[in-house]
């Protein structure tokens, strides 16, 4: 093959370039340690006051729910699930993409992943906080919570209602966070070590060097190591499948039109995905900037996430297609109206914001120049995020609003403390990425550094005669 | 035998992950066979290398998934058919169709557990203090070097004589360290 | 690094010895006359048991095809390197779409056997089927098979040329072509599939819906594609051929699909059939009562052990992912469990009474089967059974496991 003599753009696209600058593996621990060793900077605090303020205003609308009782949400109305099951649906479903970079892009051997998944999988657990406010404020008495969970308890004296999907949600969601700080926490502990050997501090030593358990990297150590991590990967994988499986089952056990559907499972899982890899696309354009590792996540990484925000928008559109499809062929008078209903009844703009946002506006990303357009992304991610959040909210208020009893119709209207409460989530969202991102590696150090030196064993299988920059990674 | 007890042994500090593969070859090659390498990453390869074992973990994970499948299973049908009998929208009080979920999670949790306890079992972590960190040139080996050392436990083990033999190996730097 | 011991491995031909073909070639068309004779005097015997039993075998056969397609696309789309060396073998079997084409007459011609919606006097007199007459009709139903078969072949026919030109020309430029088309291929594959499931399978119990059935239809077909992949090469290893090209890493990965796609499977049933027992509405439960009662319980338990489970475990393992002797067992397993999956979703509308294996259902398979297989063995002798020219062709030959 070497007698060929091939395009060097040409080949650059057959394999693209992770990392771009080609810095050494000093380099890219500098790179990705400094922020945490620097010296705190006024931004910080001026961003830390800004969500902080956001997720007090979170904290005291809580407190009014609690105090109050949750009619302050706008539920007393047919559409007894409102915003607080839309806005838990969203943020389970913008953790997931966190867990898919992570677990299935590694089992498929997607080396982009690695200067992605770090940030992707904090993301997973901090929107599963987001989320996970809402049941628990849903129970009315969320001191009572642990009622949840099958634990012997003499006030209670019975025994949890297996058969419901809400009591499997609880399982789901909590196995699901529970996994996901750990596959985060195993993920970290090499980086934390990285840290600490280079605390300048003894006080920075302790800490970390406790954080990192006292990683050594021996060879012993990385072996269990992989094996652990490919083992939670293979884990992940089912789980987060499962969790908006789960999730869907909430709706689609029953027998509401629109909501009993068997496409649910497969759809809402992509649907997850879809939103969670367009909130990795808002959150990394702005975060690579700030912490100028523009040269690991590369436009490469942003565009095959644009791609995958591309496929999975096309399968959200092929299981709208296919509702209508079915609720047509079915023959069924409900399943017709219902779905006629959403597309031209009173929540038609709901549905037709939906729809522009989730179907039509990824289809831009078919085209090259807008897939590598940052601001195009970064505008078209938040429009896909907006999209999604209307999924959620659509499935949920046209199935309820139109009861088999046309007594108990109605239309839902969000009361201010629903509309605050759903802002102040986005403050602690941030909050968490703003402690997040001060304190810990936000890219996965150890795993690019491996992903650089593979990269570099594989490169004499491309016909690379003529590319030009085949200099060896330098160690330092 | 190890005649030096307060010696752990000889590092040589490589600035490559091939340099540390072939001085770990040459050193079996050798007749050493009590080493340990300390890298930044994973150097695939370096277990055949080394001689070591395949990791148990699998076997370890798999415990925890039978526990979590089957602490799912008793506890779905023992709460609903015998604790708490109660029918609920005409569905049997236990069956395998709902029971499900719950099974999958719970197999799911017992399993992470044991995957990352058993990771951090295996590998005698936490453990806060080792001799490795003795070595005046720890910090590069979760930067940019490779570290190769063979243990004072070796049969072989003479700490000048080791220390010579991994100077021909192309280490930039050597250090013996305390135990 | 200057490790790597590539160079060591002897070269595979990358052509079949002319006596292999010749040889491979007399079986297949001593099989295929044979199946289509005993086909051919089943149909004039029994016609009513013919077009059941042909409708599982072509049903099997389109199956793999899209599945060939799908994964040839998803491999473009991926710019996967390690599927490369087998890439050839996969556009092969993709190839049979102008065949099925063919082999779809007899559906066709079978329409009053086999479907209760194309007699008009039904559709006037049930008041759902009715509502359902705009797309449940002959004409609207020839002519979506049609929009079926020109797209995939279409698609099969550009993927597979272009792959075929790259031998010669090693114009990187086609390589780019494919993955470009492979985007829109994907979609229109999927919808197409989909309608297609819901076309010849679905409507055979008219009154009946699902809306994840296409994606059961695809997630099975992809499944045995892969099988059926895998004990080819395992069938061409025997015989000495690729058998350096193909190596143990490139099986393990295999099964790692087989592996994802039982379990893959197994979720789109699961969801199917929780989600409508749970729910247990009479005109979605129908499906499943007449495949819960008599013998057609034990083939709904068949699938779920056999299936699942027993293919779960079988898969689990890493060793066995990489020991040719299992991969083997478990592609002819999967291959008869697929038969069985295709066998449930058509049979028991035609014996609601119980299970009733019957000798045209094997006459049709080896009539179907073998004409696709004659294809596929024509267009090994047509091109070099791997793809030469792509770029990274190198890269998948060395590929390792880590």
């Amino acid at each position: 093959m070497a007698d060929l003599a091939f395009d060097p753009k040409a080949v650059e696209q057959l394999s693209p370039p992770l990392v771009t600058g080609q810095p050494s593996l000093h380099d890219v621990t500098e790179a990705v340690s400094i922020h945490t060793e620097i010296e705190t900077h006024r931004n910080w605090y001026i961003a830390l006051a800004i969500s902080g303020s956001v997720t007090l205003l979170l904290g005291s609308m809580l407190a009014y729910l609690i105090a109050t009782g949750i009619g302050v949400w706008g539920n007393n109305n047919p559409v007894g699930w409102g915003w607080d099951i839309t806005n838990f649906v969203f943020w389970i479903g913008i953790g997931h993409a966190g867990t898919l970079i992570s677990a299935i892009l590694f089992l498929f051997r997607q080396k982009w992943r690695t200067s992605i998944n770090r940030f992707a999988e904090a993301m997973t657990l901090f929107a599963v906080a987001c989320a996970g406010i809402y049941p628990l404020v849903h129970v009315g008495r969320p001191w009572r919570a642990y009622w949840l969970f099958p634990i012997p308890n003499a006030d209670l004296a019975m025994w949890q209602n297996f058969r419901s999907p809400l009591l499997w949600d609880v399982f789901a969601v909590s196995t699901y966070a529970t996994v996901s700080a750990l596959f985060w926490y195993v993920g970290l502990i090499p980086d934390i070590a990285i840290i600490r050997d280079r605390a300048k501090t003894q006080l920075r030593h302790t800490i970390y060097g406790i954080a990192s358990l006292g990683w050594r990297g021996s060879a012993t150590h990385w072996k269990n190591y992989e094996k652990a991590y490919m083992i939670l990967a293979g884990l992940s994988t089912p789980l987060v499948l499962s969790v908006h499986t789960i999730v869907s089952f909430d709706f689609a056990v029953s027998i509401i039109p629109g909501w009993h559907t068997t496409i649910f499972p497969p759809y809402f899982v992509a649907g997850a995905i879809f939103s969670g890899f367009a909130m990795v696309i808002t959150l990394m354009v702005i975060a690579r900037w700030v912490f100028k590792v523009e040269h690991l996540v590369t436009m490469t990484h942003l565009e095959n996430m644009n791609k995958v925000i591309l496929a999975t928008g096309t399968i959200v559109g092929y299981a709208y297609a296919t509702e209508f499809f079915i609720a047509w062929y079915s023959g069924n008078e409900y399943e017709r109206f219902t779905f006629i209903n959403r597309a031209m009844g009173p929540y038609a703009w709901a549905y037709w914001s939906m729809v522009s946002c989730n179907v039509i506006s990824p289809q831009f990303f078919w085209f090259k120049k807008l897939r590598t357009n940052i601001p195009f992304m970064f505008v078209l991610s938040i429009f896909v995020n907006i999209g999604m959040w209307f999924e959620r909210f659509v499935i949920i208020a046209t199935s309820l609003h139109r009861d088999f009893l046309p007594s108990s119709w109605g239309y839902f209207r969000p009361t201010i403390v629903d509309i605050l409460t759903f802002f102040g989530t986005f403050g602690l969202f941030i909050t968490l990425f703003v402690f997040f991102t001060r304190f810990l590696p936000i890219i996965a150090v150890s795993e690019v550094k491996g992903m650089m030196i593979q990269t570099e064993h594989e490169k004499h299988y491309l016909p690379a005669t003529t590319t030009g920059s085949t200099e060896p990674v330098k160690a330092h | 035998m190890a005649e030096h007890s307060s010696i752990h042994g000889v590092v040589a500090d490589f600035d490559s992950p091939d340099t540390l593969l072939d001085a770990v070859r040459a050193a079996r090659a050798k007749g050493y066979t009590k080493m340990e390498a300390y890298t930044p990453f994973p150097i695939h390869g370096i277990d055949e290398a080394m001689g070591a074992k395949q990791s148990i973990l699998g076997y370890i994970v798999l415990c925890g998934s039978a526990t979590g499948l089957t602490t799912a299973i008793l506890l779905q049908w023992w709460t609903g058919s015998i604790a708490y009998p109660l029918v609920i929208s005409g569905k049997p009080l236990f069956a395998f169709e709902f029971g499900f979920p719950i099974m999958f999670e719970l197999t799911v949790l017992l399993s992470a557990f044991a995957a990352v306890f058993g990771m951090l079992g295996l590998n005698g972590l936490p453990r806060l203090n080792h001799p490795i960190f003795n070595y005046s040139g720890v910090a590069g080996s979760s930067d940019d070097r490779f570290l190769l050392v063979i243990e004072a436990s070796d049969k072989k083990f003479d700490a000048n004589e080791t220390k010579d033999f991994l100077a021909t190996l192309g280490a930039e730097k050597l250090e013996v360290i305390e135990a | 690094m200057s490790k790597h011991h590539h160079h060591d491995v002897p070269k595979d031909s990358y052509e079949i010895p002319t006596s292999t073909w010749e040889k491979g070639r007399n079986i297949i068309v001593a099989v295929f006359i044979l199946g289509w004779v005993a086909a051919l005097a089943g149909y004039s015997l029994d016609h009513k048991q013919f077009f059941p039993s042909y409708l599982v075998a072509f049903f099997f056969g389109a199956g793999i095809a899209i599945g060939a397609a799908l994964f040839t696309m998803i491999q473009h789309l991926t710019g996967s390197a390690w599927s490369v060396p087998l890439r050839r073998l996969m556009e092969n079997i993709m190839m049979s779409m102008p065949i099925l084409a063919l082999l779809f007459l007899p559906v066709a011609f079978g329409l009053h056997e086999l479907y209760e919606w194309s007699h008009p006097g039904i559709m006037k007199t049930d008041a759902l089927l009715a509502k359902k007459e705009a797309y449940l009709n002959p004409t609207a139903f020839y002519i979506r098979a049609v929009v079926y078969f020109v797209i995939w072949s279409f698609w099969a026919w550009r993927l597979s040329s272009w792959s075929r030109a790259q031998d010669t020309s090693k114009d990187l430029n086609l390589t780019f072509k494919s993955e470009r088309i492979s985007a829109p291929g994907m979609l229109l594959f999927f919808l197409s599939a989909s309608l297609a499931s819901v076309d010849w399978v679905m409507s055979l119990q008219p009154h009946w819906y699902s809306t994840i059935f296409g994606v059961y239809c695809l997630a099975g077909g992809m499944w045995a594609f892969f099988a059926i992949l895998t004990f080819t090469l395992l069938r061409f290893r025997a015989n000495g051929i690729l058998a350096n090209s193909v190596t143990v890493e490139h099986y393990h990965d295999m099964g790692k699909w087989m592996f994802a796609l039982t379990v893959f499977w197994a979720y789109i049933a699961f969801s199917q059939y929780m989600l409508i027992w749970y729910a247990n509405l009479p005109e979605e439960t129908s499906f499943f009562m007449v495949r819960r009662s008599g013998t057609w319980e034990t083939v709904s338990g068949i699938l779920l052990f056999g299936h699942f489970a027993a293919t779960f475990l079988f898969l689990l393992a890493r060793a066995s992912k990489r020991n040719l002797n299992v991969l083997r067992f478990v592609t002819v397993w999967i291959l008869c469990m697929h038969y069985i999956d295709v066998y449930w979703l058509v049979m028991p509308n035609f014996s609601k009474a119980g299970v009733a294996p019957h000798w045209m259902d094997a006459a049709c398979f080896v009539a179907v089967m073998s004409t696709l297989a004659l294809g596929f063995w024509w267009r090994l002798k047509s091109a070099p059974i791997v793809a030469v020219g792509d770029p990274r062709l190198e890269k998948g030959l060395e590929f390792q496991n880590v």
